[in-house]
């Protein structure tokens, strides 16, 4: 075998993370994948083949990644001053209405408190929409029934933000909501019922994927499997809807080669929801896709429907829209624990 | 008044009277709806009538009674083309969003081929079928997709899909649209960059390229006697384009292409489809309306309103009674096939 490729092949890589998986543990110091990947970057090349070998070991050994003491580096953000998370260390992070906050790896957290005036929590795929929200203090928005959180996971979400998310979705289903304010929450009976958790993704394969990633967890970390949240639900955008929000189609954006592959593939999973096959597949056929942002661009024309929870609402059109589903998801949650 | 002011007015008001609009009646609707979008409708001669949908099922109606005679079971994806041919008792062609090619023999019910386009043969590089055409004949096919050519294929069941030649376009742009001409000696495709290209199939050469629009061509007709290509772009016109051609290439003026613009409509036109009688052109858009133009004036005579985008429109092909404009059937957004009539003189 040449000498070459003993030292800088893949079996010197395994070995190299094992290496430092074992030093982790000895020191009880955990270490990111990031730092690893920076202890020796010419050896692995990328952080993705750092990322796939602490997987396989992780998966071979029947262990989780944290039992490794291979930590997630924060990435994850959520804004929100319903949440409190308390950390092992003593720390205390607290949701800010305006600014978002790291999340923390979830082995750090001790406990979190959840205000019980929690009404919603909206998980939004893109940190420029996650920070337009922030800055209008859209958690506490006037137009909203209630007080909410919002979470990006930037993109594909880590497995802290997944696991801040599968933990809501777990514990917020007996809470008791008190009438907050406006006459439309009064009709509504204060009885149990489960708060949503909706996400707002782009009309595109990526966007859909990273909304199956919160729904039904990674593929490629199918055995860690309490990072799932079930009854998240797909609020938007789609863009069957757009034209009805004033959207022309010219500001739809023609798909690429990766789209149509990836799109294809997704639809070959059969547990893909109907409702997200029927989007995909005219994506395709339309051979255009959407961003979220595509609704700053639209006009004031729309008809969205006339709750009064939205009606005096001054806002752009995207606050207008998510105001809108939220409002609606609180409804039929509400609804479903009437019966 | 004067008698001769009388008569002017009469006169005004007859050739008011013969500009009219046409109006458009809604006949009936099919029975059962697909449960998604309806992307293709046919009306053949022998009085069929064919949707095809993104539900994956390919339905066969009756037009009188809008009941359904016979149903494919749904493939996992969606039909994103179908055409026909009358040849050997008729037949149905359509392929599905990743390139499964069927073909349905209409006089005993049975799928006589089926193709995987997305399977790469060794000299065979295309990328899968997306739009798909039988050659009159019902011998051959034309398949178009990703790789922007033609590739005509056998439609014999036992050889079915086997490539017998590829007619090149030139340009890698993803083919929308194929269809053969009614008189079988031209197959012409449409790209999502806007070219139109039209190829001759004896000498498997390229003929023509209309650049006439500048956003794609999700979809053109051929006029009944194969002298007129009507296209529908994304830019919202449909163009006339005279393709006369002599396939001998004797003697006659061949066609001066593009000729006149058809506007009116507020949002792609998705479909077209040119009257029996060659006096009328069919369209729908996704502005969620139908427009008849008349051909001659090239003019749009009716608007007709739908629910949602209209995808697919086709005219019956028996010639219309003396007085009427015709009848056609209509497929769109909400999944419901519509067959709408003529109210009367036009």
């Amino acid at each position: 075998m040449h000498l070459l490729s003993l030292t800088q092949g893949p079996l010197a890589q395994f070995l190299r993370v094992v290496d430092l998986i074992h030093e982790a543990l000895c020191s009880e110091t955990p270490i990111t994948k990031r730092d690893m990947y920076y202890k020796d970057v010419a050896l692995f090349g990328s952080q993705s083949t750092v990322n796939t070998l602490v997987d396989d070991i992780a998966a071979t050994m029947d262990v989780s990644r944290s039992d490794l003491y291979v930590r997630a580096s924060a990435k994850g953000l959520f804004c929100g001053s319903s949440l409190v998370m308390h950390l092992h260390s003593g720390d205390v992070v607290r949701g800010n209405d305006s600014k978002g906050a790291l999340i923390p790896p979830s082995e750090d957290v001790k406990r979190f408190d959840v205000d019980e005036r929690l009404a919603w929590v909206l998980v939004v795929e893109k940190e420029a929409v996650f920070q337009t929200l922030c800055h209008l203090d859209f958690s506490r928005h006037a137009s909203l029934p209630g007080p909410g959180l919002l979470i990006t996971g930037k993109g594909y979400p880590d497995v802290a933000t997944r696991q801040l998310v599968a933990s809501l979705g777990q514990n917020l289903h007996h809470r008791h909501n008190a009438t907050h304010g406006s006459c439309y929450y009064l009709l509504i009976r204060p009885l149990l019922y489960r708060i949503p958790i909706l996400a707002v993704v782009d009309a595109d394969p990526y966007g859909i994927d990273i909304l199956s990633v919160y729904k039904f967890g990674s593929s490629s970390m199918s055995h860690q499997d309490n990072l799932d949240t079930p009854r998240i639900r797909w609020a938007g955008v789609m863009a069957s809807e757009l034209t009805g929000l004033g959207v022309s189609k010219e500001n739809l954006i023609p798909i690429t080669t990766h789209d149509e592959k990836k799109a294809l593939f997704m639809l070959k999973r059969s547990y893909i929801p109907r409702k997200w096959r029927k989007e995909i597949q005219h994506m395709l056929y339309n051979r255009r896709k959407a961003e979220i942002e595509v609704l700053s661009a639209a006009q004031n024309t729309m008809d969205l429907p006339q709750d009064k929870a939205v009606r005096n609402m001054h806002e752009c059109l995207l606050v207008r829209y998510l105001a809108s589903k939220i409002a609606s998801a609180i409804c039929s949650c509400a609804a479903k624990a009437a019966k | 008044m004067a008698s001769a002011e009388l008569r002017a007015i009469a006169f005004v008001s007859l050739i008011l009277l013969h500009t009219q609009s046409l109006a458009f009646l809604h006949a009936i609707d099919g029975a059962e709806a697909h449960t998604d979008s309806v992307w293709s409708v046919l009306w053949t001669p022998q009085d069929a009538v064919f949707s095809a949908s993104a539900d994956g099922t390919v339905k066969q109606w009756t037009p009188t009674s809008g009941q359904i005679s016979r149903s494919q079971p749904p493939h996992t994806l969606g039909i994103v083309s179908m055409s026909s041919a009358d040849a050997k008792g008729g037949k149905v062609l359509w392929n599905t969003l990743e390139g499964l090619t069927c073909l349905w023999d209409l006089e005993d019910g049975e799928i006589k081929g089926r193709w995987e386009s997305y399977v790469r043969g060794k000299e065979d590089n295309e990328e899968p079928a997306w739009s798909v055409s039988l050659h009159p004949s019902g011998e051959t096919f034309a398949a178009t997709g990703g790789s922007g050519n033609i590739t005509i294929r056998s439609a014999d069941p036992a050889s079915f899909g086997a490539r017998k030649s590829t007619l090149p376009s030139g340009r890698t742009k993803f083919g929308l649209c194929c269809k053969h001409s009614p008189d079988g000696t031209r197959v012409a495709m449409s790209s999502e960059a806007g070219q139109i290209y039209i190829f001759d199939l004896a000498a498997e050469k390229l003929l023509n390229t209309y650049t006439s629009h500048a956003m794609a061509v999700r979809s053109f007709t051929w006029s009944p006697d194969s002298q007129l290509l009507i296209s529908a772009s994304e830019d919202k016109r449909l163009i006339m384009h005279d393709v006369r051609y002599n396939a001998s290439g004797s003697a006659g003026k061949p066609g001066s292409g593009a000729v006149a613009t058809l506007t009116g409509h507020t949002s792609w036109a998705l479909c077209a489809d040119v009257s029996a009688d060659g006096k009328y052109v069919l369209s729908g858009s996704s502005d969620k309306t139908m427009r008849v133009w008349d051909l001659g004036s090239r003019t749009s005579v009716s608007t007709i309103q739908d629910t949602g985008e209209v995808w697919s429109v086709a005219w019956r092909p028996k010639p219309a009674q003396h007085g009427s404009a015709g009848e056609f059937v209509s497929g769109g957004e909400d999944g419901v096939v519509r067959w709408w009539r003529s109210a009367g003189a036009g």
